[in-house]
């Protein structure tokens, strides 16, 4: 059964370290925060189900991430949108995303960067309806 | 102690339009904008700042950047994006905005295609220049 739309009331995730989040609210790059503060340049092994995650922020999609019910965000029926080509080899800037699972989740503010196999997939997703 | 997400720590911060000498959190400054509903951030002049993300900074018409340093990267080119529809998500936008003798951390940049990619050609050359 889908989690989504989200419409509980807002619940602000307070532990950052943890592991899995649910059901919760979550400030991206208060979460890369988190991390950075304990010497962890990215987001690593977390597990998100029913969560709001919020911008402005700019993801990169690494190895182990996986997206299942999710709502990529507002793309004004176009998924280009949310998307940045990241133009040299390292991608500076974003909060970087390795072997976590999004269940259920909603993002806003939100944009995607990662490999070509990962620009290719998410561009996949949807086309300009006409 | 401040409280960074106050309501009125937020709204004094969005309401001044000159930094100097100060740390700019992009995403801190982007959030208390927009509760102020300035989608775009414009009109702000920072001078000898330390700009710093995790952000993709988007800069619009008007965006100077004057001997500022953009951020550290062996090839200059992973320091921006390109948008890939007509709409930017994520992102901190400026407009008719300068950044003076700033420092950059951990910020990308994007914007028009030409202008970004004439920001990424002025870095190659610096850099080969020091080479």
């Amino acid at each position: 059964m889908s989690r989504r739309p989200i419409d509980r009331p807002v619940r602000v995730a307070t532990d950052l370290s943890a592991s899995v989040f649910e059901d919760l609210d979550i400030n991206l790059f208060d979460l890369y925060a988190d991390a950075a503060a304990r010497g962890v340049g990215l987001i690593q092994d977390r597990t998100f189900r029913g969560c709001r995650l919020q911008g402005p922020a700019i993801l990169l999609v690494a190895s182990g991430v996986s997206f299942d019910d999710v709502n990529f965000g507002d793309s004004r029926n176009d998924i280009r949108n949310l998307v940045l080509r990241p133009e040299g080899a390292l991608a500076l800037g974003t909060v970087p995303l390795r072997d976590c699972t999004f269940e259920g989740c909603e993002f806003y503010n939100v944009g995607f960067t990662g490999d070509e196999a990962f620009l290719s997939l998410i561009l996949s997703i949807g086309k300009p309806q006409a | 102690m401040t409280d960074i997400m106050s309501e009125a720590f937020g709204r004094e911060l969005a309401a001044r339009t000159t930094f100097e000498k100060e740390a700019i959190w992009l995403p801190l400054l982007a959030v208390h904008c927009l509760n102020a509903g300035e989608t775009v951030i414009a009109d702000r002049t920072f001078s000898d700042c330390v700009i710093e993300g995790p952000a993709l900074l988007a800069a619009l018409d008007g965006v100077t950047f004057e001997g500022c340093n953009l951020g550290l990267a062996t090839d200059p080119k992973s320091l921006f994006y390109k948008a890939q529809g007509p709409m930017l998500t994520g992102v901190v936008a400026f407009s008719k905005t300068r950044f003076v003798r700033c420092r950059f951390v951990q910020v990308g940049f994007t914007g028009q295609e030409a202008a970004i990619d004439a920001m990424a050609a002025d870095l190659i050359a610096a850099r080969d220049a020091d080479r």
